[in-house]
């Protein structure tokens, strides 16, 4: 039974090593992150990413990054989003986390609170990052009880994409930075109305998948919000998100978006790009696949119409993170502070890769499309973001979020009662944590 | 020296032949009812199966002991794990998901068995004497199995879109407005199912194949001079000796089914209205698991797959004696 | 083809005439062709998607015919991953597992099928209900144990569990039990240990069965994904069908290199199965009966 042994062993270590991480311990340095290795170190260390459009860019970085640390070499562990967070959680069970790798807001607080993360105040004490460089949204979304743990590397904010060529065949007057939701719903009305015949709708946005370019910002325009800010209450039985959430059931009800299976069927981007849809909600995801469409030169952004409330959009980045147990933090730390700096930024926008997180280094982005009107998404970020809201285990949430929302847009069931469901399944989850 | 033990076989639901009215081939002894047995093998079993007992016990066996153990905890996504009892189970067994998951499983494996029928007569078809192009035929019906699921699920995606999709567009021309197939309940599961059996179809047609080429042409022979008609001799010879073959099919397609979860995830994701109602076993297995980082409640899910599973199984097993002829 | 001397009927037909056998195939022929069709098509879009620019596959209503072939993406295939390294990687971990199931499961299935010792019916269950468990279950400890080893990230790693299969094992026992008692009745008394009994008569006798087999574990390996994908941490180290995945953008994917690369991948597969399906199932049947 010699096999059996050895796999309880295994587990036994691991459970210890569970134990021992989450006490913390006396190491100081490793409490406040510990420093940045000098430039002659020797080390070997794995970058996780898990967009392949992005590896060019990051590939320069790596080239950039060797110049001043030539010895520290950094190999890249590409995968699939899709799988992305099932092998970071694998990788996490066995403390064999890559050393450096790509964080999002709903998941960092889950990585943080099991102390798998690095802190990075150590780099800022010793200069080496300056939070003050990036959002202040961004900084925030990945503190954890007073603590950051990540380097913001790009944001993303939501505006309105729209088709210059279909308002004009519908003879309807161009989006504004100033438009009302009453503008917003009047002209997607008319649209869908005028060009039927088409299969053309007047708006299209993401309803099945999240609501980071529907509802979150629409919940936020009305006044409403969808988790409070100490993250134990859910916001979706107030009554100002309700009327967020309905802003799209009426859309959808009326024809001017398609319904919600259509929408699965055939994405939002799908729609838009092939100039069936007049507007569509997105980020500046969105610029990449966009800038090779067919229509691109029909295309222009305008910022997100203003709500009975506000006008506001969320903002959410990724961050690279350090893994609290790696072999080679200060190796992973150095790596760290230099996609943070100005240089590996500003690299990430010229290459097209993202929308970098440090001020001032965007333009080269905003100058990749200038039919676009890219810096719209800029100016919202400065203007009217919103953090992406997020809670200790977001991914529960969510899925009651992608499970019970879709009913209230198709009109299934009147928005109120899915609200008040969902805001209890939500707190019911929220309690758990 | 052999002893003639005409005890029939220890353990689980081993062949006892088929009773019935299958007449016997001509030229066989009498009813294969018993055989002769050793009463102990002495050591060799131990040299044949050791190696892989070794490796099933450390890779899977020793895990779904570990899963036994985790589902009476509970455990979130890297904390430890408090032990709950028979917390999961219970909450299990009020959940509605777990019943819609278990139509939705069976009536994919219902319709993907479908296929087997399907996969004999492809295989006799190609057994044919004089058959020309059997290794072209059997390629074409293989491609499915040999592609890449990725590949596959995005064809499928595009086949099934419903407003663009090829098969809305062959149902407009009849006159009918199909449903958005992928994203509306009960359709997406036909759909699913329909892409699950036409993946499928390739591996049963080349187990019966190699199954159809076991059959002695002798015993046709026989037959044929007993004065049995063609159509006799598929019953009487083909259908019976291939019984193992479709056992085994049977057995795989059944255990397959009950796995449903990358189809699920690559043709419909989850982002899908209609996911909730179409959700496998498996795939509230994985929801729990690595989407809600429930893993005690997750455990548990994949302790009820296994007894579900393995009793299915054993009952085929046991109603083996009543069809599967072995020779 | 000895079999051609008698003809057979397929399930479900009306008794035919002896002879004319080329003119009463004309109609099995329109049934397969057409079956054919639906089991190829989705191939055929496949192979046209990745001969169309990234534009036409994004655009609804769909395009079918690229109008002018991209060639170019299968050469951006070979820029876009170390695809020749990945083949490799493919190509052993293929070949170390099938190996290896031909000879654990053959013997394994031999013993279940023909032999007997104390709890051979318990550890049958044991063996087959490995396959009643969501797979997933099994990704965190073997994670655990290949880590453990050290084998991250190694052909080692990615194949061991793979080695093992109650599938294979499942597949030659039944096979096994099919086989007249009276060969081996024979051997024995001729005084053979059951080794030389397996490797000089059933073994022999085993060839579609192994062949079959053969296909079918080398085809799930070509495609396994997941777990290769969570033990290597780096594009070197994984096979294709796992490098294939990491064409998967976050927000964009360019699906026609991605469909590209499926193409290539497959093809070394279906090769595979086109010279393996002549010799071993059409060739070996029947051998040693007499």
């Amino acid at each position: 039974m010699k096999h059996l042994l050895r796999s309880a062993s295994l587990a036994g270590v691991a459970a210890v090593a569970l134990t021992l991480s989450a006490c913390g311990g006396g190491d100081d340095a490793a409490e406040d992150g510990a420093a940045v290795a000098p430039t002659d170190a020797q080390a070997e260390i794995t970058y996780a990413i898990w967009d392949e459009n992005q590896k060019p860019a990051i590939d320069q970085n790596i080239k950039d990054f060797n110049e001043k640390y030539p010895n520290i070499k950094v190999t890249v562990d590409l995968t699939p989003y899709q799988q992305y967070f099932t092998k970071l959680q694998t990788q996490g069970e066995s403390r064999t986390l890559p050393d450096v790798f790509w964080m999002n807001g709903p998941n960092v607080q889950l990585y943080a609170a099991n102390d798998l993360l690095q802190p990075v105040t150590g780099l800022v004490e010793s200069g080496d990052v300056d939070p003050s460089k990036y959002p202040d949204a961004l900084n925030e979304l990945y503190s954890f009880e007073g603590t950051q743990y990540g380097v913001p590397k790009d944001f993303d904010t939501v505006a309105l994409w729209y088709n210059k060529a279909l308002f004009e065949q519908a003879g309807v007057d161009l989006p504004t930075d100033d438009w009302t939701w009453d503008d917003f719903t009047a002209a997607a009305g008319t649209i869908s109305e005028k060009l039927a015949d088409q299969g053309v709708y007047g708006v299209v946005t993401e309803l099945n998948g999240g609501g980071q370019s529907s509802y979150y910002d629409s919940i936020l325009q009305a006044g409403g919000h969808v988790i409070s800010e100490d993250g134990t209450s859910s916001g979706y039985d107030d009554p100002a998100s309700i009327e967020g959430l309905r802003l799209w059931a009426d859309l959808v009800a009326d024809g001017a978006s398609p319904s919600v299976q259509q929408l699965s069927d055939t994405k939002p981007n799908v729609w838009f790009n092939s100039g069936k849809a007049a507007m569509f909600w997105s980020g500046n995801w969105s610029v990449a696949e966009m800038k090779d469409s067919p229509n691109k030169d029909d295309f222009g952004i305008v910022r997100l119409p203003e709500g009975p409330e506000r006008r506001a959009t969320v903002i959410h980045g990724l961050a690279n993170v350090v893994a609290a147990d790696g072999e080679n933090v200060e190796a992973a730390n150095a790596f760290l502070a230099y996609l943070g700096s100005e240089e590996a930024q500003r690299t990430q926008a010229e290459m097209g890769a993202a929308n970098p997180a440090y001020t001032g280094t965007q333009e080269a982005f905003v100058d990749s499309v200038p039919s676009f009107g890219i810096d719209v998404f800029l100016e919202s970020a400065d203007e009217m973001s919103f953090p992406y809201p997020i809670s200790k285990n977001t991914a529960a949430w969510n899925a009651l979020e992608n499970e019970l929302l879709p009913q209230a847009f198709s009109g299934e069931r009147p928005v109120e009662d899915v609200a008040k469901e969902l805001a209890d399944a939500m707190d019911e989850e929220l309690a758990k944590e | 020296m052999t002893s003639v033990d005409r005890s029939p076989r220890a353990g689980a639901g081993v062949a006892s032949p088929a009773r019935g009215s299958t007449p016997r081939p001509a030229g066989r002894a009498g009813g294969a009812d018993r055989r002769p047995r050793r009463s102990h093998d002495g050591w060799w079993p131990v040299l044949f199966v050791l190696p892989t007992m070794f490796g099933v016990v450390l890779f899977y066996l020793w895990p779904i002991v570990q899963t036994g153990y985790f589902s009476f905890t509970e455990w979130g996504a890297f904390g430890g794990q408090t032990w709950v009892g028979a917390e999961n189970y219970v909450r299990l067994a009020s959940d509605p998901d777990l019943g819609t998951a278990v139509v939705n499983t069976l009536v994919y494996t219902a319709i993907v068995l479908l296929g087997i029928p399907v996969a004999m007569v492809v295989a006799s078809l190609l057994n044919r004497p004089g058959m020309r192009f059997t290794a072209f035929y059997r390629v074409l019906y293989f491609m499915p199995y040999v592609a890449m699921p990725t590949a596959v699920a995005m064809v499928w995606r595009l086949i099934f879109n419903g407003d663009f999709g090829v098969l809305n567009w062959l149902l407009g021309l009849v006159g009918i407005d199909g449903p958005a197939w992928t994203s509306t309940p009960g359709f997406a599961l036909v759909a699913v199912s329909v892409v699950g059996l036409w993946t499928s179809l390739g591996f049963a047609i080349i187990i019966l194949s190699a199954g159809l080429r076991n059959i002695p042409p002798e015993l046709y022979e026989a037959a044929a001079l007993d004065g049995a008609t063609a159509w006799r001799q598929f019953r009487s010879v083909t259908v019976p000796l291939l019984t193992p073959s479709v056992f085994f099919v049977t057995v795989i397609t059944v255990i397959n089914g009950f796995q449903l979860f990358d189809l699920l995830y690559a043709l419909m994701g989850q982002a899908n209205p209609a996911i909730q109602q179409t959700q496998s076993l498996v795939y509230l297995f994985y929801n729990e698991a690595f989407l809600r980082n429930d893993k005690g409640f997750a455990a548990a899910i994949a302790m009820v797959i296994l007894l579900i599973v393995g009793a299915v199984t054993l009952l085929q097993f046991r109603m083996q004696r009543r069809w599967v002829t072995y020779a | 083809m000895p079999e051609a001397t008698l003809t057979r009927a397929p399930a479900g037909a009306a008794p035919r005439r002896r002879g004319s056998r080329h003119g009463s195939n004309a109609w099995a022929h329109v049934l397969l062709a057409t079956g054919g069709v639906v089991m190829v098509f989705p191939f055929v879009w496949q192979l046209l998607t990745s001969l169309s620019t990234n534009a036409q596959v994004m655009s609804v209503p769909p395009v079918f015919w690229p109008g002018e072939l991209q060639w170019g993406n299968y050469a951006e295939v070979f820029s876009k991953l170390p695809f020749l390294q990945e083949f490799w990687v493919s190509v052993s971990i293929t070949v170390v597992r099938t190996v290896g199931q031909l000879v654990l499961c053959s013997m394994a299935g031999y013993a279940f099928a023909r032999m007997r010792f104390p709890l051979r019916g318990v550890l049958l269950a044991l063996v087959l209900s490995i396959l009643m468990v969501p797979s997933q279950v099994y990704l965190i400890p073997q994670y655990q144990i290949v880590n453990g080893l050290g084998w991250l990230n190694t052909v080692a790693g990615i194949a061991a569990p793979g080695v093992f299969s109650a599938f294979g094992t499942f597949l030659m026992m039944q096979f096994f039990k099919g086989v007249p008692d009276s060969l081996e009745e024979a051997a024995r008394l001729d005084g053979a240990n059951p080794f030389q009994v397996f490797w000089r008569v059933m073994l022999p006798l085993a060839g579609p069965s192994l062949g079959a087999l053969t296909i079918i574990t080398v085809l799930w390996s070509w495609n396994d994904l997941l777990w290769p994908l969570i033990v290597s941490t780096r594009a070197e180290s994984m096979p294709l069908a796992a490098g294939i995945a990491t064409f998967a953008g976050r927000t964009t994917t360019d699906y026609t290199v991605m469909m590209a690369a499926s193409v290539l991948a497959m093809a070394p597969i279906l090769l595979l199965f086109i010279v393996l399906q002549r010799r071993v199932i059409d060739g070996l049947a029947h051998s040693g009966l007499k």
